[in-house]
């Protein structure tokens, strides 16, 4: 194993080790806030390595056989290190450290045992989403996939006696399996059609113009419903807003910065595939920016903060695939690498709030600034970031982004994606003046967070500005050269949002129940999530469990039936064989009489 | 018409009626009687296949021993007098049936074997011959015939001892 | 002179009543007295066959039956008188101990 390989395998294998020491030893993941610091130490050597790769600026694969075969091995495992990969390395293992310092605050109040369940689950994502943006084919990738759709569940479903989360839980994995189905069918085709799953070679065969295989638009397409499932694309976006039931570092973890963004990652890393089927990657783009509509829409009439911050990712989410859709695949990946930064800072943000004031409607906070001035701060921070508003890190990807868009000509996502920009720095500043600015409501002693909580925001938000310092400096770096009027543009629209909601919230200038009854349709649509939830759950409820009770009714009735009558018939011929053991010697000798009979009837016939 | 011939025809008429009697009668001593009966006349049919050592040994094991025996039992068990004879026996017709059946199997086999031929001339003397055989080639088995014949003792008087 | 099969018929006949008795006859006596016509028949069979085989083997064992159906009867007697010193009946309907 070259020297290039050892430190990736170790960024992988320190969360794994942790994740085993911890589930099998039980007595130290009983113990509570130890199993933490186990986990926070695997995890800190992980960045490190991260660390050293990225700024090293590694590049190389490396893979074991796991099918052998005549002809080469069928399937392996193995590393590849990447600038792309790399990124997403510093960027899972970052954002996990600072999770998992922060839960230790957070989740202080669970039981030991709980914490430390929490913290193994933590582990198991970490390694999982490593060994996902390490693959190098898509096999292990999508074996990684389901692990982290695992940890998933396991995570949101944490608090498992409350039944909405275990229902949330339940969904997720539902409407995530959903697409996996469409992924793994893409992926067997393709490898039946080409004979690998290994990306190296996938990518020289496009090269060669060796992959004019009939029917590549559809395996693009279904390995995109991957995709779609796993980074809330409509129409599987449904499971991400109840997802919120988890703990919010978690919601802070895997649905802003990681795990939904797998989906990103996964069309980015095969984007040469992908530029095989223009037609597809057209589709991504609308769904992508019709995505991004749709969402914000629904966050500008959501009064629980999570919430809010949920259908901003979906938003957010929706802006990556477009880029992605758009050719500008680059633009997408850098504006996932900032959104996962500041998205987590503003979900533990969020997390500081709802710990201090002890619920997570906005509508009954108010005035927050003054009992919470540091967590204000970075929310700002965070809400700037997302609004797109320069120096910060959002405004740099956010631009790229359009102008991958419009280079593409793509007018229609292009429109609605400006359309959301305006929408998100709305909504945001909302949250911002309804939560922190206003009156304060009585009942509660507000207060900052421990520093266990705090540091990790300040870390993040200091993050934030640095990466758009740099951005700023070094350039974006696309490929194509951004229209001149798409900066100005873009602040323009953010200060439009801000205006719109300092007059409507701040100021009271503009009634917000008036606007809505102007907007009436839209809004009665975006409160009930345009419907799309009880559809699902209509149709979960009308196939799946009228299925589930007729394979219930066949087993119970025809299976179980069969074996009934069988032993029903076996003891009732029992009886009635009984009764020739009548005990009676002269009964017997009408038998031996019967059996004469019949050998000299035989012994007759044979001899004709 | 030989004598022979109606010897015949008249012990088998003897045989059969006092046979019937035994498993129809209901007073079982009349039973016993008709074995009797039926005894004797079997050793008559002995006779006329020339061999009388068999005709007495017939008589006096059969006619004589077993008769003795049974006429003691059912002395000793008691219900002499029967009922009618639908209480002595039960399911007539089933038996009659199995045992017509019977009947019928094995004379199909008889009349259907070659053994026409007319019975050859009488050239030994048997009664001395069945003597040399049983103390000759039988030898062994007359011993254990004794020997069995010991356990019954015993056994019949272990069996039927009174209880003290 | 009758001939073979006429002797063989009559033992025939004299076991199928035999048989009769058997299987009719209720009291455990009677259906000893059953079994006594049976093996009677054989003999006659036995004796027949001798004497038309000029074989000498089936008298001896017709002796040896007869001996042995002496045994046979002094100790089925004496278990029926044993059983009816118990359960006070010799009824062949009633003793279904090994009933199933």
């Amino acid at each position: 194993m070259s020297s290039n390989a050892w430190l990736p395998l170790l960024v992988l294998g320190m969360p794994f080790a942790a994740f085993l020491l911890l589930a099998v030893v039980a007595p130290l993941r009983r113990s509570g806030p130890r199993a933490g610091l186990v986990s926070i130490g695997a995890m800190a050597i992980a960045l490190a390595g991260a660390l050293t790769v990225w700024v090293e600026g590694f590049v190389g694969e490396t893979t074991w056989a796991w099918i052998p075969a005549d002809g080469g091995p069928i399937a392996t495992v193995g590393l590849l290190v990447d600038p792309l990969s790399n990124a997403m390395l510093v960027l899972v293992t970052l954002v996990s450290l600072l999770v998992q310092i922060y839960s230790l605050a957070y989740l202080g109040d669970e039981r030991p045992a709980s914490l430390g369940r929490y913290y193994t689950y933590q582990s198991l994502f970490a390694f999982s989403m490593l060994g996902l943006v390490l693959a190098p084919g898509f096999l292990q990738m999508f074996v990684f996939w389901e692990l982290v759709g695992l940890c998933s569940y396991l995570l949101i479903g944490y608090w498992y006696e409350r039944p909405a989360a275990a229902r949330a839980a339940v969904k997720a994995f539902w409407i995530t399996k959903l697409g996996d189905v469409g992924f793994i069918i893409g992926i067997v085709l393709l490898w039946s059609a080409t004979g690998t799953f290994e990306f190296t070679d996938l990518f020289e065969k496009a090269q060669e113009h060796a992959l004019a295989i009939t029917g590549l638009p559809t395996i693009m397409f279904l390995i995109y419903l991957g995709a779609v499932g796993k980074s809330a694309q409509f129409p599987l976006h449904v499971w991400l807003p109840d997802a919120m039931e988890g703990p919010t570092p978690v919601s802070a973890l895997i649905h802003a910065a990681t795990m939904v963004t797998a989906g990103v990652y996964m069309v980015t890393r095969t984007e040469p595939l992908f530029a095989l089927v223009p037609e597809v990657l057209t589709l991504i783009a609308w769904v992508g920016a019709f995505t991004a509509l749709l969402a914000a829409t629904m966050a500008c009439v959501e009064g629980d903060i999570k919430r809010v911050l949920a259908y901003s990712t979906v938003s957010q989410l929706g802006y990556m695939m477009a880029a992605a859709g758009a050719g500008a695949a680059y633009a997408g990946f850098l504006h996932l690498l900032t959104h996962g930064l500041f998205k987590a800072l503003l979900f533990l943000a969020a997390g500081a709030v709802i710990h201090a004031v002890g619920t997570n409607d906005i509508f009954r906070m108010g005035g927050l600034f003054r009992a919470m001035p540091q967590t204000g701060i970075v929310f700002v921070v965070g809400t700037l970031a997302l609004a797109g508003v320069p120096p910060l890190a959002g405004f740099f990807s956010k631009e790229a982004v359009l102008g991958g868009v419009w280079e593409a000509d793509l007018t229609g996502p292009f429109l609605m994606l400006a359309l959301t920009a305006l929408l998100t720095a709305f909504y945001m500043f909302r949250v911002v003046f309804v939560t922190f600015f206003g009156r304060a409501h009585a009942g509660g002693h507000p207060h900052e967070a421990p520093w266990l909580m705090r540091g990790p925001l300040w870390l993040l938000a200091a993050l934030t500005v640095a990466v758009g310092v740099r951005l700023a400096l070094v350039g974006a770096g696309g490929q194509e050269e951004t229209p001149a009027w798409l900066a100005p543009l873009s602040i323009g629209l953010a200060a439009a949002g801000f205006a719109l909601a300092w007059a409507m919230y701040q100021r009271g200038a503009i009634d917000p129940a008036r606007v809505a009854a102007g907007l009436a349709p839209l809004d009665y649509l975006a409160r009930r999530r345009y419907g799309l939830d009880a559809l699902y759950t209509g149709l979960y409820r009308g196939f799946i469990l009228a299925f589930s009770r007729l394979i219930g009714w066949i087993d119970r009735y025809l299976v179980d039936g069969v074996l009934n009558v069988l032993t029903a018939l076996t003891l009732r011929a029992g009886d009635r064989l009984r009764r020739i053991q009548s005990g009676r010697a002269q009964d017997y000798v009408y038998g031996v009489a019967f059996g004469v009979l019949l050998l000299i009837v035989w012994a007759q016939l044979w001899r004709q | 018409m030989t004598l022979e011939t109606v010897g015949f025809w008249v012990v088998a008429a003897v045989l059969l009626a006092s046979s019937l009697a035994v498993v129809l009668t209901p007073n079982l001593f009349h039973a016993v009687l008709y074995l009797a009966a039926a005894l004797v006349a079997t050793g008559v049919v002995f006779l006329l296949l020339d061999q009388p050592f068999l005709f007495a040994v017939q008589l006096l094991l059969y006619a004589g021993g077993v008769v003795t025996i049974v006429v003691f039992a059912i002395m000793l068990t008691e219900r002499l007098v029967g009922e009618r004879i639908a209480q002595t026996s039960r399911h007539l017709v089933n038996g009659a049936l199995v045992s017509a059946a019977v009947f019928v199997g094995i004379a199909g086999f008889l009349l259907q074997a070659p053994i026409g031929a007319p019975r050859p001339a009488q050239t030994v003397d048997t009664t001395a011959a069945i003597g040399r055989a049983l103390v000759g080639s039988f030898a062994v088995t007359l011993e254990l015939l004794g020997v069995l014949l010991v356990a019954a003792l015993l056994g019949a008087l272990y069996l039927a001892r009174s209880e003290e | 002179m009758m001939g073979l099969p006429a002797y063989l018929v009559l033992g025939a006949l004299v076991f199928s009543i035999g048989l009769f008795g058997v299987l009719t006859r209720r009291n455990a006596v009677g259906i000893l007295l059953g079994i006594e016509l049976m093996l009677n028949a054989v003999n006659i069979n036995l004796v027949a066959f001798a004497r038309f085989n000029g074989d000498l083997t089936g008298l001896v064992f017709t002796l040896f039956t007869i001996s042995i159906t002496v045994a046979e009867v002094a100790v089925g007697l004496a278990i029926v008188i044993a059983i009816f010193r118990v359960r006070r009946t010799v009824e062949a309907d009633r003793l279904d101990l090994l009933r199933g």
